[in-house]
């Protein structure tokens, strides 16, 4: 009887943190979540806002007038408000820079993860470069980039174009090669994750049934990784898409990038949050609806370590 | 080579290291058409990796593999036509029951209407129909093991190599999947090479029984020959559960008859006294004895058996379903002995016990070999 009493406190006790535990937990989650998204919600909030409200004080979370001049500004579309259209009217038009990002970013992805693919594969089933390689290869993200810019000056604007004729500085190609060499590193990592999760004998029973190497990696092994294939192209794009740095050092008006462009808006006059808010809310919209469209694989590319084995 | 036909599988010398680790060691095997051989060892023993040499999985160091009488060492697995079943299945995880059974039947380019019947038909016989479109994932350990075998029995392979194909198999399955595996290879009337670290597996499946241990061949025979004369002191200590009891004696000899000496028990050995003198070197020799070769004193008098009585403590009794094993303690040594499940035999109890004189394994210590 005495134990029953105690395991009914103990029961109860259990019930009542359980019912305080949620109510505890979303608590704790809505602080975090408002940490976290209240900047969104900001740059969200000042891209709508008319100049005078850009540095209000005290500042106000949602716009007073909410307003799409920023946006049109942008694009040069219409006849927006002129106090803004002046102060931004010395920069370009962000079409250039997002055409540019459009290409750079998605090419740059493409390459870097199919060289990836195919290190990673040679790594994992051939053991090439032994453990020396695949580790050289971190170097390149060992370093801080700007430890590499100058250098890199150096050879784009110095060595290739003065004696190879080769013009690298302010072009896509310039920034395709550094994109790609700079996250070769990743794909070849996050891949080889990948591949090493895929039990060898999968490949070897398709050897057996009479395949050759390249239709066992085509047909089994590729389609087996195909989730962390999304996953790694998503993450580089990522990378890609926003860098800003190497952008900035290697481009002056031509070949300029998306990140770049929004650093423009900000000149002696001052900041013009507007139009940067407006183009940074822009710019996040190819890399959510690119994470949108690879979700569905993701979660079958996170999951794929539960194969039976 | 004679008029006689070349076995199917011919292995000469062979031999594979692994970074300076030998893992096989000049391995001479011949494998005839339509035998169930089994390869039998501890774990690392390299009997899987004589499979996967066998296969083209691995390359060996050194010595040859023949193909009915065709050396194939550097024919690429691709084109030796084996089968191969993994222990775990290795099933195209991504693709449905039907593309794994079909998916060697598209590499060799066979069209598609036969591609299409031969898949059915083949998972007609095991009972995959209704499965055919599910996916290779979602399949039971079961299911997994039959589309295993049906996708390697479609390629139609001069030989099968399964390697440990039960071992994810729960208890109870796993003897009618055994006994399914046996039935199937009868029916077909291929050569399979079947590898397991378990004994009964081997017991019941092989016609004959290669035992490895530490990259050699043990011994190559039957089932049976391998339990009644095991040839060395591994095999003999490997089959038969509870194992085999060892006892450390010397050999003496006074006049015309011939023992081993224990302290002061001594067993004779007179019958075999010019095959010990020719083949042991020193005096040292391992008497062993199985434990249903054990018996009590008065049980053993009534069957007729004579011969040293062994005086030992009963230190345990563990009761199986029809039998009981006894722990038996002499001197310092426990020796286990098999009784029947009504034997009244109990805890602390001091008794006699003899060896069955018939039943007694002689090795000699120094080479572990059997004394015959």
């Amino acid at each position: 009887m005495q134990t029953g009493t105690s395991k009914g406190i103990t029961t109860a006790r259990i019930v009542e943190t359980r019912k305080l535990g949620p109510a505890l937990r979303f608590l704790l989650a809505l602080v975090v979540a408002i940490i976290v998204l209240l900047p969104v919600v900001w740059i969200l909030s000042i891209s709508f806002k008319p100049v005078e409200e850009w540095k209000a004080d005290p500042p106000t979370l949602l716009p007073r007038k909410p307003i799409l001049d920023n946006y049109k500004v942008l694009f040069q579309i219409g006849n927006p408000v002129g106090t803004v259209r002046e102060m931004v009217s010395s920069a370009e038009p962000v079409n250039r820079a997002f055409l540019n990002s459009l290409i750079i970013a998605p090419v740059s992805t493409v390459a870097s993860v199919l060289i990836g693919l195919c290190a990673a594969y040679a790594v994992s089933r051939y053991r090439v470069g032994g453990n020396f390689m695949p580790f050289f290869t971190l170097t390149t993200r060992m370093f801080p980039p700007a430890a590499f810019a100058v250098p890199l000056i150096f050879y784009y604007s110095w060595i290739l174009r003065n004696y190879l004729k080769i013009k690298l500085y302010d072009t896509h190609l310039g920034l395709i090669l550094m994109y790609t060499g700079f996250t070769v590193a990743f794909s070849l990592w996050m891949m080889k994750g990948f591949i090493d999760a895929i039990p060898r004998h999968i490949e070897e029973a398709a050897i057996l049934d009479g395949a050759s190497p390249w239709r066992v990696l085509f047909t089994i092994t590729l389609p087996l990784v195909k989730g962390g294939l999304f996953a790694t192209t998503l993450f580089v794009f990522i990378l890609n898409w926003t860098e800003f740095l190497f952008a900035l050092e290697f481009t002056s008006r031509a070949a300029i990038t998306v990140p770049v462009q929004i650093s423009r808006y900000a000149t002696a006059v001052g900041e013009f949050y507007g139009p940067k808010a407006a183009l940074g809310i822009v710019a996040s919209i190819p890399v959510v609806i690119a994470s949108y469209l690879i979700q569905r694989h993701l979660v079958t590319g996170f999951t794929f370590g539960m194969v039976r084995e | 080579m004679s008029e006689k036909q070349s076995p199917l599988i011919l292995l000469r010398g062979l031999r594979k290291e692994f970074n300076s680790l030998v893992a096989v060691e000049g391995l001479d095997l011949e494998i005839q058409e339509g035998e169930f051989m089994c390869f039998l060892g501890p774990s690392g023993c390299g009997k899987t990796t004589t499979l996967r040499m066998i296969a083209g999985l691995e390359t060996p160091t050194a010595g040859d593999i023949f193909l009915r009488g065709e050396r194939i060492n550097d024919l690429p697995p691709q084109q030796r036509r084996v089968g191969f079943v993994f222990q775990n299945y290795a099933l195209f995880w991504h693709a449905t029951v039907y593309d794994n059974l079909a998916f060697g039947l598209k590499i060799r380019g066979v069209p598609k209407e036969e591609i299409d019947r031969r898949v059915r038909e083949t998972a007609e016989r095991f009972e995959l129909s209704p499965l055919l479109k599910t996916k290779a994932s979602r399949l039971s350990l079961s299911a997994m093991q039959r589309v295993a075998l049906g996708r390697t029995l479609l390629t139609e392979p001069q030989v099968f190599l399964l390697d440990e194909p039960l071992n994810n198999i729960r208890p109870g399955l796993r003897e009618i999947m055994r006994a399914e595996l046996k039935r199937l290879q009868k029916q077909l009337g291929r050569t399979m090479i079947y590898v397991t670290h378990d004994q009964e597996e081997a017991m019941t499946l092989g016609d004959r029984i290669l035992v490895m241990n530490m990259g050699r061949a043990e011994q190559l025979a039957s089932p049976r020959q391998i339990y009644h004369h095991p040839e060395t002191l591994f095999v003999a200590g490997f089959i038969g559960r509870p194992p085999m009891n060892f006892l450390e004696t010397r050999y003496r000899v006074e006049g015309e008859r011939a023992f081993l000496a224990r302290g002061n028990l001594r067993w004779d050995v007179s019958e075999k006294k010019s095959i010990i003198e020719e083949k042991v070197q020193g005096d040292r020799i391992v008497l062993g004895i199985r434990p249903e070769h054990i018996l009590p004193i008065a049980e053993a008098r009534g069957k007729g058996l004579t011969g040293q009585a062994v005086p030992v403590r009963v230190d345990l009794v563990q009761p199986l379903a029809r039998q009981k094993i006894v722990d038996l303690k002499l001197e310092d040594q426990v020796i286990k002995m098999l009784v029947p499940g009504a034997s009244p035999i109990a805890r602390g109890e001091e008794l006699e016990v003899i060896f069955d004189p018939k039943k007694m394994h002689l090795f000699d210590q120094e080479t572990e070999r059997a004394i015959v």
